[in-house]
């Protein structure tokens, strides 16, 4: 019959034991291209937030009657809104194109009874879909169609 | 025609720290003759049986299986026993893990992760009610039968051999000391793929609590890293969607039971 | 704060989600033609006059679905939630973990006073 040993034989290691010195990130961190992709990606949050904001003001002019609308779509033509909105399409293509990558494998083995579509058909898809959205919006605002 | 081992020395950079005589970690160069077929855990080894025997490092299997001998070389986490030292020009820095207490030298401490491992509770969680039954029944042959596909399920996230380069590569590990990490949400997620387990929702409110698995930022440096392609990012992920289906139903059916 | 933002996480990872995924998708016309063509001239500026423009707003398809405004709204609020979620994410990779209970809250703060002000613009028109 097994009797027993000392109620701290073996126990986990106390703090304070053996000095440490505190945790380091190798200086080459902030260098590393996938790193700052991944860094730049992130920045792009400020984009969205101001674009989110310029979009919300441009919208409440539109409520104000005409000339307020017509005030605001020249103020759009300043260089200075026309090279912000130019980053942003940058900024809004690099992140769909890294979503877009990340996004498939995200996707649970099954959700309830059903899986969903092999990677590579979802990241497909995204891109049709993206396309077809942006064309057909790029179509109705420039007045193609509608 | 056998092909020639060449030897080209190389400057190994060690990152030194003994707790007892240094204010903070230092680093010393070793030049070291390294032969065409070496891996960096085979220079380090070198250092340490030759030149200085005072240099600690932790390794093992030397067949990248066991996860001992994970270090920062140039900047990258690395299995020393995996990287070719002929990846490398004639300087290689060889630090600790990053994002780790350093005990020694090369040495990291590892209590930290030990304790996010557990609290994920990485094992078959069977129900209550089942398993008092078993104690009182006449025991019959318990297995829990699996089919393959089931297996297929979550094989890729076993996989994992606690290497813990995808911690030092994590953003947020550096910066939330809170964040479970990589290594400890694949392998409670793995656990929750399981069609053998039954601890779905109590592992969903550990990756809903402190250690929130929504800290994830999807840098998916950890899978970038890992060197059993366990994918870490990806369950991190698969989780995050599995928590907040959890909680949705959580809105709708309250939770009975296991609170 | 934290555990605050700790119970919240899952809605706000569902608006963030969205606001990459939808509000993405909707942005690049956007900012194409608002932002880039019709300011170059390219686009004719008759295509978004005030009457077209607040025209393709209030459209409502089949006479039941305000879809014009549906898709406006999405547009405003979604990507509000991913720039928000985004910034805070920046502000920890630059070492700032100790303050996100307060940046985090005054983050998604910020995008939720967005997303009403979104909506309240998007129902006048």
């Amino acid at each position: 019959m097994a009797g027993p040993a000392h109620p701290d034989a073996m126990a986990p290691r106390k703090p304070g034991r053996t000095r440490t010195a505190p945790p380091q990130t190798p200086a080459s961190w902030w260098g590393s291209s996938r790193i700052r992709t991944y860094l730049l990606f992130d920045a792009t949050g400020i984009i969205y937030f101001l674009v989110g904001f310029l979009a919300i003001g441009l919208i409440s002019d539109l409520g104000n009657g005409p000339i307020a609308w017509h005030r605001a779509l020249e103020r759009l033509g300043n260089p200075i809104y026309i090279a912000f909105h130019v980053l942003s399409l940058a900024a809004v293509i690099f992140v769909a194109v890294r979503f877009f990558r990340l996004f498939p494998k995200a996707q649970p083995p099954r959700i309830g009874p059903v899986a969903p579509p092999p990677g590579p058909v979802i990241h497909v898809t995204l891109y049709v879909v993206w396309i077809g959205i942006t064309v057909l919006m790029t179509a109705i605002l420039a007045g193609v169609i509608f | 025609m056998t092909s020639e081992l060449k030897t080209t020395t190389k400057t190994i950079v060690i990152t030194r720290f003994d707790p007892d005589r240094d204010e903070k970690p230092r680093k010393q160069e070793y030049q070291v003759p390294c032969e065409s077929n070496w891996k960096v855990l085979d220079a380090v080894n070198f250092i340490k049986d030759e030149i200085d025997a005072t240099v600690s490092h932790r390794w093992s299997c030397r067949m990248a299986v066991c996860g001992s001998c994970g270090m920062m070389v140039n900047g990258e986490p690395k299995l020393t026993c995996k990287t070719s030292i002929n990846d490398y020009d004639d300087r290689v820095d060889i630090e600790p893990l990053a994002n780790f207490p350093i005990v020694r030298d090369l040495v990291v401490e590892l209590d930290g992760f030990m304790h996010k491992f557990e609290s994920v509770k990485p094992w078959i969680v069977r129900a209550k009610e089942e398993a008092e039954d078993k104690a009182t029944r006449h025991p019959v042959k318990d297995t829990y039968n699996q089919s393959a596909a089931e297996l297929a399920e979550f094989k890729q996230f076993s996989m994992c051999i606690n290497c813990m380069l995808c911690y030092s590569a994590c953003p947020v590990v550096a910066n939330e000391p809170e964040f479970l990490g990589p290594a400890a949400i694949a392998l409670g997620h793995r656990y929750n793929l399981d069609s053998r387990d039954e601890g779905t929702e109590e592992r969903l409110d550990i990756f809903r609590g402190e250690g929130t698995v929504f800290s994830c930022s999807y840098a998916n440096e950890c899978s970038e890293v890992c060197p059993k392609n366990v994918d870490p990012a990806a369950a991190v992920n698969q989780a995050k969607f599995g928590a907040v289906i959890d909680w949705a139903k959580g809105l709708v059916l309250p939770r009975g039971g296991t609170q | 704060m934290r555990a605050l933002l700790l119970k919240l996480e899952p809605i706000i990872w569902l608006l963030f989600g969205q606001g990459i995924l939808i509000g993405t998708m909707l942005l690049t016309g956007w900012i194409l033609v608002v932002g880039i063509l019709l300011p170059l001239g390219i686009v004719d500026p008759v295509a978004l006059s005030y009457e077209r423009a607040h025209g393709l707003a209030t459209y409502w398809l089949f006479g039941i679905l305000p879809i014009g405004q549906l898709v406006l709204a999405a547009l405003l609020v979604l990507p509000l939630w991913k720039g928000a979620h985004h910034v805070r994410s920046m502000l920890i990779d630059f070492g700032g973990g100790e303050r996100d209970g307060f940046v985090g809250s005054l983050l998604y703060a910020i995008a939720l006073f967005g997303s009403v002000m979104a909506i309240m613009a998007v129902v006048r028109l």
